[in-house]
């Protein structure tokens, strides 16, 4: 049993023509991590704000634990939200923000003592209990936000950009206590971010929004394995997947610049039928080993390299081919220099086909 | 980099200006020596530099103002003016504070149209409107009663624009937050919004305290008759009798002069402040 | 929808003391005043009222009370507005400069400001006083001793320089605001370009404090034109009607004749004075913006 539940759930502004979001449909289990992803003004952080009771909903269902939630008041919907520039009372210090909703819920003061000492201690704020927060690190504000929500108890916590002002050590820092709180905890949460990776790294499902439609709904290696269309491939992954405009002839892929691939025959399978389509390869699927050279000996290719990153645990190569500004990821023992000219192979099992109009994933 | 002249440009004028502020402030110098002296002493010292010092610490040092405090029900004035000053403060700041929130940051009816006649108001000068007040508090039968004072004086354009003017720009999802707190939005206000508006809170209260410390018509033309006097009103009965000496009257003036001074070099900062927010409003 | 209408809610009832304050207080009586200006209301017999039409506007004007106190109140404007702003301007710019007592020099001369009309106007009687300290002071300098508030001729100078005295420190910290708001690297850029500090003053303070003069110079016209108490306790409006003032007249007519339907007049007349002068400073200050405009638009 799905304990939220968003059906046809609508969202348009007064004075827009267009939808901010269109139909969204999504059933969210009991105890899942849920993460809403896409580009800025897709829609995500709207929804969360119609789940929280923040913006009305136009027209669609939401319900949680099976009660319908449109007209209640955000305060008793049994959610508890951490907001991205982490709106602390700042006149109150840390102990009196993380009690705030405590006291006014005429919650037994040892009680309130009790979970704060809690919250204060799993989030390692002892020392700066008594603090205001203009006298806190940006992590530090975060923990408070967290802990302000984490005391309330409620089954389902909504987090909108929690970390997009933390900077990278932090972020990374917190997106692993942020998940084992999850875990310990046992509630519901619903994640809103822009960042791709801390949407595969922490939810169990991932939400992939754009324009108010949502793309594709599922576990992290689905979507990068499986996308469903061109944007999905393109959002999910870094860097980002190369994609080539080919012309099919048989089982020849023929790129722009009148290079051509020998398919396998299950590919060309697939694009039976097709003339034009988009090819997608990630950039670990670009091979440069003699040994995936060997196998795939007559689907050789050649590019100058024009540019390298040094990642330190693997490189990226930067090269044009096809016409297309390329980049593969190699191996920090694959070390290339820019101007040298290299050979490579796309592995033909790993390449995604959309369509060239729909951009949809040609299966 | 400052250069030799330029540094002793800067003495030169730091003297002049000196001169000249001694020279800008000597009336208060004057009252505040000789509200010590006898009136004899006034006049003999006038055409001495010692019209600007005080007299010498002796028995007859506050002999003016132990008369003013014994004399006369002044004490009782300002005492008066204190309580009138602390009750406008707090319902000023309720009333328009309340107002400023709504025009900030609540979405009701004609808010853009109410918020351009809030500051048309701002121009409305009081002293033309001032008869009707008093014709109307005179038929609600208010006349020299401390309700019938206050009422007009509450809520002031100048004020809610002001605090709209602040509460514009607090975060909305301090709001939400709250919200999810189980804060109503009253208790909001009072516990999260003048909170987290100190400054502006002290500016107003300031103001309101300064406007009704030192206002003279209104209270001339409302309070007919004794007890409730403020200290304005009873500064001027005071003076203006025939047998008040001049030593006494330095002596009233200097007393009804303390409070607002205290008050400004505590408050400087939110006075300031209010001053040139009435200056940037325009520019 | 439903949040929608408790919004609307909510803003009434957060907003409503202050508009049935308002009301009360502030619109009825500008109604008022506007419907009494065409009626004889005389308060202490309000039963007989009538509509007298445009009477009160031409009687008011015809009223040589009335055409001496509004002359007299234009005389204190244009004393007062001069001096004051320019003064104030000054001071601020001085005070600017000065790299010692800085602190001081803003309290000091911000000191009359918080001191009440009443007090204020006390005090000057003292000051002025025939045998006071000020002709005291002009004795030493060889001046003989002047009547001041005593004389028709000299009792409206000599407030309007109190009025000066005590009002200047406000605008100087307006001032001193908008100096300390502009951007010292235009400073630094003429330095490079070689001006001296007459061509700095011309060329960068004026222009960048212009809005904040149009402002100041017509907040003090405003006061100028709302002078009243200073008269009214030191003078009574005397030495012969000599510093008896527009507003004077209202608050006479109004609360000592009870006249009101003749006071309202005067008032609505007064507003319509001050809200002209309101109207340029909008259309001074605007302009500059519009040419500001057209400039960029010829560059381009």
């Amino acid at each position: 049993m799905s304990y939220v539940e968003l059906k046809n759930v609508c969202k348009k502004y007064k004075g827009n023509d267009k939808n901010s979001v269109t139909d969204f449909n999504l059933q969210i289990e009991e105890k899942e991590f849920i993460a809403f992803v896409g580009p800025s003004g897709c829609g995500k952080s709207t929804t969360l704000r119609m789940i929280a009771g923040f913006e009305d909903i136009t027209s669609g269902e939401l319900l949680i634990g099976n009660n319908r939630m449109n007209e209640t008041a955000p305060a008793d919907r049994g959610i508890s939200m951490v907001f991205q520039n982490y709106a602390l009372y700042p006149h109150m210090t840390v102990e009196k923000n993380i009690s705030y909703g405590l006291k006014n819920m005429k919650v037994p003061t040892d009680e309130i003592k009790k979970k704060v000492d809690w919250a204060v201690q799993i989030l390692g704020l002892e020392e700066y209990r008594y603090r205001k927060p203009k006298n806190l690190s940006g992590g530090q504000r975060q923990r408070v936000a967290l802990g302000r929500a984490i005391v309330k108890n409620q089954k389902l916590f909504l987090m909108d950009e929690p970390l997009s002002n933390l900077d990278a050590k932090l972020r990374v820092s917190m997106r692993n206590e942020i998940s084992k709180l999850h875990r310990s905890l046992g509630s519901t949460t619903i994640y809103v971010t822009h960042d791709q990776v801390e949407a595969m790294t922490m939810a169990d499902r991932i939400v992939i929004m754009k324009d108010g439609v949502v793309q594709q709904v599922g576990k992290p290696m689905d979507l990068y394995e499986h996308p469903v269309n061109k944007f999905v491939a393109g959002f999910i992954g870094s860097p980002q997947m190369n994609f080539y405009d080919v012309t099919i002839k048989g089982n020849d892929m023929v790129f722009m610049d009148g290079k051509a691939f020998r398919l396998p025959d299950s590919v060309g399978e697939r694009l039976k039928g097709r003339e034009h389509v988009i090819m997608g390869i990630r950039g670990e699927d670009i091979k440069f080993d003699s040994s995936n050279l060997d196998i795939y000996a007559d689907g050789r290719q050649k590019a100058v390299i024009d540019n390298t990153e040094i990642m330190g645990n693997e490189n990226n190569l930067y090269f044009e081919f096809g016409g297309i500004a390329s980049v593969a990821r190699v191996s920090k023992y694959e070390v290339s220099q820019v101007g040298d000219e290299v050979e490579f192979v796309f592995m033909p099992h790993k390449m995604h086909f959309f369509d060239v109009e729909t951009e949809q994933a040609i299966v | 980099m400052v250069t030799k002249k330029q540094r002793r440009n800067n003495w030169i004028l730091t003297v002049v200006l000196l001169i000249v502020s001694l020279f800008f402030l000597f009336p208060v110098i004057w009252m505040l020596a000789n509200s010590f002296k006898p009136d004899a002493a006034i006049t003999a010292d006038m055409n001495s530099l010692r019209a600007f010092v005080p007299p010498a610490l002796n028995g007859s040092f506050l002999d003016n103002y132990i008369s003013v405090i014994t004399n006369t029900s002044f004490i009782k004035y300002m005492c008066n003016t204190l309580c009138y000053a602390v009750i406008l403060i707090v319902l000023g700041v309720v009333v328009n504070g309340l107002a400023g929130y709504a025009l900030a940051k609540i979405r009701f009816p004609f808010r853009e149209r109410w918020l351009m006649i809030i500051m048309l108001l701002m121009i409305v000068p009081m002293e033309t409107i001032i008869t009707i007040h008093f014709l109307i508090i005179a038929k609600l039968g208010l006349l020299n009663t401390i309700i019938g004072y206050i009422l007009p004086m509450v809520v002031n354009p100048f004020n809610i624009f002001l605090f709209r003017q602040v509460f514009v720009s607090l975060p909305d999802d301090v709001y939400e937050a709250a919200q999810l707190d189980h804060c109503g939005p009253l208790k909001y206000f009072f516990t999260m919004v003048l909170p987290m508006s100190k400054s502006v809170v002290a500016t107003v209260s300031v103001f309101t305290f300064l406007n009704v410390w030192n206002d003279y018509l209104w209270p001339s033309l409302v309070f007919t008759s004794g007890d409730l006097l403020t200290a304005q009103i009873g500064l001027n009965a005071i003076t203006s009798n025939e047998n008040t000496t001049t030593g006494q009257t330095l002596a009233v003036i200097t007393m009804v002069t303390i409070p607002v001074i205290i008050i400004y070099s505590f408050f400087s900062k939110q006075i300031v402040e209010g001053v040139v927010s009435t200056g940037s409003k325009e520019g | 929808m439903k949040k929608k209408k408790s919004d609307s809610l909510l803003g009434m009832a957060f907003f409503g003391p202050a508009l049935v304050l308002l009301t009360i207080f502030l619109f009825l009586p500008m109604v008022l005043t506007l419907v009494f200006s065409f009626t004889d209301f005389f308060a202490l017999n309000p039963s007989l009222t009538h509509f007298t039409g445009l009477e009160n506007y031409f009687q008011i004007f015809k009223d040589e009370d009335f055409r001496q106190a509004f002359f007299n109140t234009v005389q204190f404007v244009i004393i007062i507005v001069p001096l004051q702003g320019l003064g104030a301007l000054g001071l601020a710019m001085l005070i600017n400069k000065v790299s010692h007592c800085k602190k001081y020099f803003k309290v000091a001369f911000f000191v009359p400001v918080v001191m009440s009309l009443a007090v204020v106007s006390t005090l000057w009687i003292q000051i002025y006083s025939p045998e006071g300290i000020l002709n005291a002071i002009l004795g030493v300098f060889g001046v003989s001793a002047q009547p001041f508030i005593n004389s028709a001729s000299q009792a409206l100078p000599s407030i309007a320089i109190m009025s000066v005295w005590q009002g200047v420190g406000y605008q100087m910290i307006i001032f001193l605001g908008g100096i300390q708001a502009i951007n010292p690297a235009l400073y630094e850029a003429a330095e490079m370009d070689h001006a001296t500090p007459w061509q700095k003053f011309r060329d960068i303070t004026l222009p960048e404090l212009k809005p904040l003069c149009v402002f100041v110079f017509i907040t003090i016209t405003i006061g100028a034109f709302r002078m009243l108490v200073q008269p009214m306790v030191m003078t009574g409006g005397g030495p012969s009607h000599s510093t008896y003032t527009v507003v004077y007249d209202i608050y006479e007519t109004g609360t000592v004749n009870w006249e009101i339907g003749l006071a309202s007049t005067m008032a609505i007349v007064f507003a319509f004075f001050v809200m002209i002068l309101t109207v340029i400073q909008t259309v001074l200050t605007r302009d500059k913006e519009e040419n500001h405009g057209n400039k960029k638009a010829k560059k381009k």
